[in-house]
């Protein structure tokens, strides 16, 4: 279940590939519905559980309540929400910490702007969306102590125009390096750099280099059908406890893609720092 | 039955068996198998106790309260387009209210819920009723654009006074037990719905029975008749059938709170308070009429849904063929009403 449509080359349609990735490894009977309204979403849990499917995923952390009201009807049923509060019962989050490749990128914008002015674009004031914004900040400090920081939040996930606009709105108030959460809405920033000369962009949740080949330096990319994939594999043998899963750059799961086309616009020393980070964030969550 | 209503009843079936066809041959030509769509839409809507107890009802209390209200502003001349925003007005009100009667009484707490959702929607629709008798704006533009005001002021709401305690989530805590409807246990299905029924047969008894609504008929088929020949206040009718169509979509939302998602969020409504005006029209006024209309409309969405799970029809092609049915329908039902009385619109 998804809360937004699955064409926004983000968050939903990463979950819409996961789907589709258990259906050809496992074997296994897929659906999927998009369910916007608290009421549809509930109505949605249940029909899956009615029916018997073994494994459903809630799409984000909207679908904590219900899916707790629902599974204690339904106990059979294993109800994964991704970037759930809690454990409780047969629901499990699943939490991704997308802050960790965020940092990555806001390393290579400190580096990269000009303007010392970079923009973030989030869709709801949630508080992955603000961590993951957060980290982006502080990795562009630490490598340009210059930098000043600009966030915009337009309360939708799906409003195109409104994306644009904002990111228009970053760009005339100084800013050349822009990036965002906003998965739907998201596309109309897109738009907005393309049409601004020497103006660059990070992609979020998936790896949107080919939205604009020529303007993304690189995305912090969730790998949702890999994690989709692992927790569907342990249902399927029967080895799954319900358990909070929390997934970094360490897991794989999470990551900092960079565009490759793009890397001659960084300086040795920003890639240097890079993967200096990456090492030490790895090496800090594998030590105990 | 009288027989032009037979035959407004046949025209009725014609469009939606026309409308069902109709998306039969667009999910065939887009490569879907209609037969196994049709069958989730079926069976989603109305073929299983999950999907009518759990889907279609739930969904069609909000629609049957709000499209009651709507057929009696649009009989006495008041085309309220803002029941989507006294909807919200409703469920802010009530949610804020239930939040604080955690220790209270259940029968006395759910009631006080639910006469403050009412309160608050029909507060909200003296706006325009106000705007329209001192300064003549019109109740068609005032209530579309309070519908905007409502929903800016219900995001706010949630993400400042209302927000859940933590202060992390866009949505209110969840209301005290004391507070919700009853369930029917093991489906979704409120007493919502028993109180969206009485005031169908209630609403139905006034219009038919009762002075003052033979009045509220007057009044709107035909102000200045009714004003010079039978003396009817026709200000005050208006004023009043919009206050009523507002107070149900109030209670409406306060019904969805407290039967339904027992917190409030931004996107409570799915549109309720824009399919009213369709549940409405397409019952024509008749407060019965409104009851199946409304399960109708809620069955369809609710149908929709399972399509998408079951047959694998994307959302969007969902919401396309949706419209088309009720464009249909509405279009038959305009076409039959033409031929059978030409003089009364509405």
């Amino acid at each position: 279940m998804t809360p937004g449509s699955i064409a926004d080359a983000a968050w939903n349609s990463g979950a819409f590939q996961g789907l589709e990735l258990i259906q050809d490894s496992l074997q296994v009977q897929i659906s999927h519905v998009e369910a916007r309204t608290p009421g549809e979403q509930e109505e949605a849990l249940r029909a899956y559980a009615r029916q018997g499917y073994a494994l459903i995923f809630g799409h984000g952390f909207e679908f904590q309540g219900a899916a707790e009201r629902v599974s204690a009807e339904f106990p059979l049923a294993i109800f994964i929400i991704t970037s759930g509060e809690q454990l409780r019962g047969n629901v499990a989050p699943m939490i991704f910490r997308l802050g960790e490749a965020t940092y990555l990128a806001g390393l290579v914008a400190g580096g990269v702007t000009r303007s010392n002015v970079i923009g973030f674009v989030g869709g709801i004031e949630l508080p992955p969306i603000r961590e993951a914004a957060d980290a982006w900040f502080a990795g562009a400090r630490a490598s340009n102590p210059r930098v000043t920081t600009r966030s915009t939040y337009l309360n939708t996930f799906d409003d195109v125009a409104a994306g644009r606009e904002a990111a228009v709105a970053l760009l005339r108030a100084g800013a050349d390096i822009l990036t965002h959460n906003a998965d739907q809405a998201a596309l109309g920033l897109f738009q907005a750099v393309k049409e601004a000369p020497s103006v660059y962009v990070f992609g979020a949740n998936l790896d949107q280099t080919d939205l604009a080949p020529e303007r993304v330096l690189g995305s912090a990319v969730i790998d949702l059908p890999r994690a989709f994939l692992a927790v569907a594999r342990e249902v399927q043998s029967g080895t799954f406890t319900p358990h909070v899963e929390s997934f970094g750059l360490a897991s794989g799961v999470v990551r900092y893609e960079p565009n490759p086309a793009l890397l001659h616009l960084l300086s040795s020393d920003i890639q240097a720092r890079v993967s200096a980070a990456r090492d030490s964030i790895i090496a800090n969550d594998r030590a105990p | 039955m009288r027989p032009e209503r037979w035959r407004a009843l046949t025209a009725l079936g014609l469009a939606l068996t026309a409308g069902l066809v109709a998306l039969a041959v667009s999910l065939t030509l887009t490569g879907y198998d209609a037969a196994s769509a049709l069958s989730a839409l079926w069976l989603g809507g109305f073929g299983t106790s999950e999907g009518l107890l759990s889907a279609t009802l739930p969904r069609a209390v909000p629609l049957i309260l709000i499209g009651l209200g709507l057929g009696v502003a649009f009989r006495g001349g008041a085309l309220n387009i803002g029941a989507e925003g006294q909807f919200y007005a409703g469920a802010g009100v009530a949610t804020w209210i239930g939040l604080s009667l955690g220790g209270w009484p259940r029968p006395v707490a759910v009631a006080l819920v639910l006469l403050g959702g009412a309160g608050a929607g029909l507060l909200y629709g003296l706006v325009p009723v106000w705007l329209r008798l001192r300064f003549g704006v019109l109740e068609v533009i005032s209530t579309l654009l309070l519908n905007f005001v409502a929903e800016g002021v219900i995001s706010y709401l949630v993400q400042g006074p209302l927000m859940e305690p933590r202060h992390i989530y866009p949505q209110s805590a969840l209301l005290p037990l004391a507070a919700r409807l009853p369930l029917w246990t093991g489906t979704r299905l409120h007493l919502g719905m028993a109180l969206a029924l009485t005031l169908a047969v209630g609403i139905w008894v006034f219009e038919r029975r009762t002075r003052p609504g033979f009045m509220l008929y007057a009044a709107g088929v035909n102000p200045s008749a009714a004003w010079i020949m039978g003396r009817i206040d026709t200000r005050k009718v208006f004023a009043l059938a919009l206050l009523a169509s507002a107070g149900l979509a109030g209670l409406a939302g306060g019904a969805e709170i407290s039967g339904s998602t027992y917190a409030l969020f931004q996107n409570l409504s799915p549109g309720y308070g824009f399919t009213g005006i369709a549940v409405a029209l397409l019952a024509r006024l008749h407060p019965l009429g409104i009851v199946a209309s409304g399960l109708l409309f809620a069955g369809l969405e609710a149908g929709a849904g399972a399509m998408q799970r079951d047959a694998g029809v994307p959302a969007v092609i969902v919401s396309v063929v949706e419209a088309a049915i009720i464009l249909t329908v509405l279009l038959g039902d305009a076409a039959s009403r033409r031929r059978l009385s030409p003089a009364t619109g509405i």
